[in-house]
Order: structure tokens, then sequence, then C-alpha cells
């Protein structure tokens, strides 16, 4: 029961949103709208599911003394939003909006910002042409480096247009084979999860 | 010279090519790639009123590269009196759109509810995209304000994709991806995408099929966007700090392939 | 004083420090940004999903219907016991199959029938041979040539299939060039805020 009821709900619910695509019935078109309002909603409780899931692991770690400075912050900023958001609601000039703007955005976008660092560091250590292989992806990387800036074009006009060149043909050419690919890849897989035969989504409780 | 201290050179040069190239003020005019063109030539005929969907589906964490990309098709859009339909797909986008469309909307001086409203937000993406070619009010019953979608004068005509004349996903990953495959191949939805350049190469083979209509990539793409429209911005003033750290990290690679074929000739 | 800037500048240079090396200050930062991150959704998605088509519609419009989902949804919850661990299955296994029976026509037509289609060009225009639309098509058959292991890489297979290597290998090489053009382009944007707003150098 706890394996055939899942398999057996995600047959019924893949078929009619396999097969109202062909459709242009009202009842197909009423199944679909409502299927798609189902999703949603039980997306949205998945994220409460984890919110509770996160709680209970960073007390769990508090009461066994690991760490507890950083899960005590972590705590407090999670609960702090909601609080913030009761009190003076998610509009232009609220404290949660305050908080998202001055806050978590700004270091949001410095965590990223340190993979420059980094890409800088990896482009000196670990970009070799060591083989014909690794010579040619060197080459067409230095090419879009060189292309995209504003001064070359200022030197010749031909840098960016090798560079587009590059990225509209033979790049595009193996990144359409790789869509392909994943494409029937996807397509086979989404008939397998259907049918029952792959069900690695059950697993993970 | 041993590993930490390397990185320390090159971290700290890094910073410093970046900080003092951006103290220069010269400006570097730059040619529109012809995709930058296409997005812009499309908005710019557009007839008045047109309504435009714009999705910010990104995160904070991509914000100096795409908030660039954004204002200028915000701009843009506001500029040619075009009315704008504002939602986001990405929790975080939620914010940042809300407020970079009501910051450019009283820019231009655009009325809520009448030049421009904004959605908000729904976590399941691709149940939202499929949703909304049936009807947008389902969707989103309210506005991200709570007003019902009935009483704001924007909505009044408006029901489904049939009544958007394109969608501009504003994207750091492969969201507009499912706005061409669902939107675009089951509704016919015109799409255009303003993306970060690390997502460019993602996106030519939907370039050259046509499936997308055109793309503004990267602070470069933000650049010559503001250059054809007239309104310089966040775009132009990092060209001179781009090309700096482009030619850095070319530096960078150089180095380190002589050193290593200089190193492998000694052992050789 | 712009408080706001004042305390976004100071955990920019929070987070920097990392560069040196990983430090409690750095931490401290790491863990406040994942609370509020997990916070903020937590409003979003109340606000905007199950506030807005869930309980408005079912208490204020009675549409019953909707006590479906939201008991799927309560089933979630199962995963925290052990006994009933189980019925958590049951509302994954509605969004598996509702997002495998839309993702068939979807993959098929964008993703394979489109793009195959797309790379079919004529090959002489206007009297003109179209080498760019050669390469397309070379590159294309080379690279899924590549991919396709139900077969041994050997003779003429073997052959193309390396040629669909040095495909793969531009496409990665240009990947990585715009990632690191992205990259900068974010290091610049934080820059521009530490100058301009925060320090005040630049005007």
């Amino acid at each position: 029961m706890a394996t055939r009821i899942p398999l057996l709900i995600c047959l019924i619910f893949g078929v009619i949103m396999f097969l109202q695509y062909f459709s242009v019935h009202p009842l197909a078109k009423a199944a679909y709208s409502n299927i798609l309002d189902w999703w949603q909603i039980i997306f949205a409780f998945t994220l409460l599911v984890g919110a509770a899931g996160f709680m209970k692991n960073s007390l769990k770690s508090i009461s066994f003394r690991k760490e507890t400075p950083y899960k005590t912050i972590a705590l407090l900023g999670l609960v702090m939003m909601p609080i913030l958001a009761l009190a003076g609601g998610t509009r232009i000039g609220s404290p949660f909006l305050w908080v998202f703007e001055n806050i978590q955005a700004p270091m949001q976008a410095t965590v990223f910002s340190l993979l420059a660092f980094f890409v800088a560091s990896a482009s000196f250590r670990g970009f070799r042409a060591r083989t014909v292989p690794a010579a040619i992806l060197l080459v067409a990387a230095v090419i879009v480096l060189i292309g995209r800036v504003p001064i070359t074009e200022l030197l010749s006009s031909t840098f960016p247009k090798v560079t587009f060149w590059i990225q509209n043909y033979p790049s595009m050419a193996a990144r359409r084979a790789i869509l392909i690919g994943i494409g029937l890849g996807s397509m086979t897989t989404a008939l397998r999860v259907i049918l029952g035969i792959e069900r690695t989504y059950l697993r993970g409780e | 010279m041993d590993r930490l201290r390397v990185r320390w050179i090159i971290f700290s040069s890094l910073f410093i090519v970046v900080v003092l190239s951006y103290l220069i003020t010269l400006r570097i005019e730059t040619t529109p790639s012809p995709e930058v063109r296409r997005a812009f030539d499309y908005l710019e005929n557009l007839p008045d009123s047109s309504v435009v969907m714009i999705s910010f589906d990104h995160e904070a964490s991509s914000l100096p590269e795409i908030q660039p990309i954004t204002l200028a098709l915000l701009r843009h859009a506001f500029r040619r009196n075009l009315r704008v339909v504002g939602l986001s797909l990405f929790a975080e986008g939620t914010a940042i759109g809300y407020r970079m469309l009501n910051k450019t909307a009283q820019e231009f001086g655009r009325v809520y509810g009448q030049d421009y409203l904004f959605l908000g937000f729904k976590p399941q993406h691709i149940s939202a995209i499929l949703g909304m070619g049936e009807s947008i009010r389902r969707v989103f019953p309210e506005d991200y304000s709570g007003n019902k979608l009935d009483n704001l004068a924007l909505m009044k005509n408006i029901s489904n994709y049939g009544d958007i004349t394109v969608v501009i996903s504003i994207a750091d990953g492969d969201r507009t991806v499912q706005w061409i495959e669902y939107a675009g191949a089951r509704y016919k939805q015109k799409i255009i995408a303003g993306i970060t350049a690390a997502m460019i190469t993602t996106y030519d083979p939907y370039l050259g099929s046509g499936q997308l209509y055109s793309a503004v990539g990267g602070l470069k793409g933000a650049a010559e966007y503001e250059n054809l429209d007239g309104h310089l911005g966040g775009g132009n003033r990092g060209m001179i700090s781009q090309t700096a750290a482009h030619l850095f990290i070319i530096s960078l690679i150089a180095i380190g392939n002589i050193l290593y074929f200089r190193n492998r000739k000694g052992r050789g | 004083m712009d408080w706001g800037v004042m305390i976004a500048g100071l955990l920019t240079l929070a987070i920097y420090s990392f560069l040196y090396k990983d430090n409690p200050v750095y931490k401290a930062a790491e863990s406040l940004l994942i609370g509020l991150s997990i916070g903020y959704a937590l409003v979003i998605y109340w606000q905007t999903t199950l506030m807005d088509i869930l309980f408005y519609p079912l208490i204020r419009d009675t549409k019953l219907i909707l006590i479906i989902p939201l008991v799927l949804g309560l089933m979630m919850f199962s995963r925290f016991t052990r006994k009933f661990s189980w019925l958590s299955r049951i509302p994954i296994a509605l969004m598996i199959g509702a997002g495998a029976g839309v993702a068939i026509p979807a993959m098929l037509y964008a993703r394979t029938l489109k793009q195959v289609s797309a790379s079919v060009q004529p090959m002489i225009e206007n009297g003109n041979f179209n080498i760019s639309a050669l390469v397309v098509v070379i590159g294309m058959i080379s690279t899924l040539a590549y991919f396709y292991f139900s077969r041994e890489h050997d003779g003429v297979m073997g052959k193309v299939a390396r040629l669909g290597t040095y495909f793969l290998m531009i496409f990665f090489g240009a990947t990585f060039g715009y990632t690191v053009m992205s990259r900068l382009s974010t290091l610049i944007g934080r820059v521009d805020f530490l100058l301009i707003d925060f320090l005040h150098v630049i005007q």
C-alpha cells in the first residue's frame, strides 16, 4: 500500500496531464486547471516542511552544543522575517523589505562575487593546454574573453565577429546536441516515472 | 612560491585592478550586438499601450549583473508608454522586481494599476507558466499588494497570454527555458530574455531556432542596450573594469601556461 | 547617515573576510544569511501562494475542492513521523506525475523536434555556399555521436566522436569565457556599491 498508492496516483495524474495536451474538451481543461492549482499549493507546503526540518536540526545542534552561536543566529534570522512581515507588512518602506534590501540581498550578492576571485585563481593554476582538446577549450575561452570587451571593438571589428561566429555556430551546435540528448532522456524518464518503472522519488523519507 | 601566497597575490591583484579601473570615468562606446539591437527594435516599434509581461526570475546573488539589464529594459518600456505586468517565479526576485518596477515607474510618473502592476510570486514555475496560458487571474487572483485583479484598470482586457504582446524573462538560470518550452511551445508566446553572461551559451540554440526572439546578455548587453536607449547606467559604468579584469584573467592564463610549459621542458 | 548602506557595507566586508581565511565573522554573517533567506521565503510563499490560492478561496469563497490539496500538503509533514512517513509519498507522487505528464510534449516539441528542424538549414543560399550551416550540422551530429554509448567508439564512429569532443571543447571554452565574464561583473557590481554608496569615493 505504501508503494502502490503513490505509484497509482503518479500514473493517474501523469496520464491526465499528458492527454489534456491533445484535448480542448471543457472537462479536460477543468481537470488541467485544477491539477495545476493543486500542484502549486502542494509545492508551497514543501518549503514549510523544509523550514521545519531546518529548525528541528538547528535546535538539535544547539541542544548538543554544536556550533551553538551560528545555529542561534540562523534561527533568529529565520524567525525575524515572519515577525517583521506580520508587524509591518511587505510593501515598499516596510521593515521586512528593508532587511531584505540592506542585509540579505547585499550578502547574497557578495557571496556570489567571491567566485570571481576563485575563477581568477583557477585560471592561473588549472587552465593548462595539456592536450589538444584542452588547448581548443583554452583558445575558445580566450577568444570570448577578448571579443566581449569594448576596447577590442575599437582595435578591430574582427574580434567581436569571430566571437559571435564561435558562439552562434560551433559552440551552439554542441549545445544543441546536448539539448536534444537531454530532451530525449527527459521524455523517456518522464514515461518511466508515469509507468512506475522509475521509483527513485519514493525513497528518502 | 607557496600556493597560499600565490593565491593571495592573485586575489589582491584582481581587487586592485577592478577598483583602480573603476575610478577611471572614461566611457568607451560599445557597438550593439545583433541580439540586443533586435530586442531594442522590437520594444521600440511596439504600438503604444502594448502590454509587456516582465518576469523577475532571478536571485539576489546575480543582482549586480542583472540589475543594469532590468533597469535598461524597464526604462525603455516606460519611455515607450508600454504597460508593464510584473511577476516573479523566484522568491528573491519578488522583492527585487517589486522594488525596481515601482522605482522605475515613479521616475516616469506612471500610475500603479493603470500603467503597471506587480502580480507577485508563485513557487511552482511550470504550473504558473502553464496556468497563465489559460487564465492569469486563476494563477494570481490578487496582486502582490492584495488588490483583486478585477479591480485594476490594466487587467480589464487581459485574461491570458493572448493579451500579452511579449514576455521578458530576466533570469540568472534556466527559468527562461521553461518560459520557452511551456509558454512559447504551447501558447506561442513571444519571449525575450535578459540573462547573465554565464547563461548566454545555454540559450544560443533557442535563439538559433527562433524559439527565443532575442536576448540581452550580461553587463555588456546592458551597456549596449543603455547606449541604444540613450540612458547610461550601471552597464556602461562597469565597462572599463570589465575590460581590465578580462585582460587580467587572460594574462593569468598566459603566465600559467608559460610556466607550465617551461617546467615541463625543464623536467623533460 | 544611511544605516541600511552602512550595515550592507559592513556585512559585505564581513563576507569578503573569507578571502583571507574562514573566520567567525564570516561564519556569523553566513548563518544570518541562511536564516534570513529561509524566513524571507516563508513569508513570500505564505502570502503569495497559501493565502492567495488556498485559504482565501477556501474560506472566503468556500471553494471546497481545495480541501484536497490542503490535506495533501499537510500529508507532507508526515515525513517527521516514522510510522506514517509513507503518506508523504502521495503528494510527491502527484507533483512528479503532473510534472512528467506536461514534460513529455514540451520536451518532444521544444527540445527535440524544434532543435533538429532548426539544424537543417540550406547549404547553398543565393548561389553562395553557407559553411556555417555545414558546421552546425557536422557539430551536432558528431557531438550526438560522442554521447552515443550503445556502440564502441572505434573506426569511423570513433573518429566522428572525436570530432564531437572538439566541438564540445569549443562549447565548454565559450561557456567558461562567458562564466568568467559573469563572475567578474558580479564583483564589479559590489565594487560599485562599495565605492559609490558605502565609501562615497565616487559621486
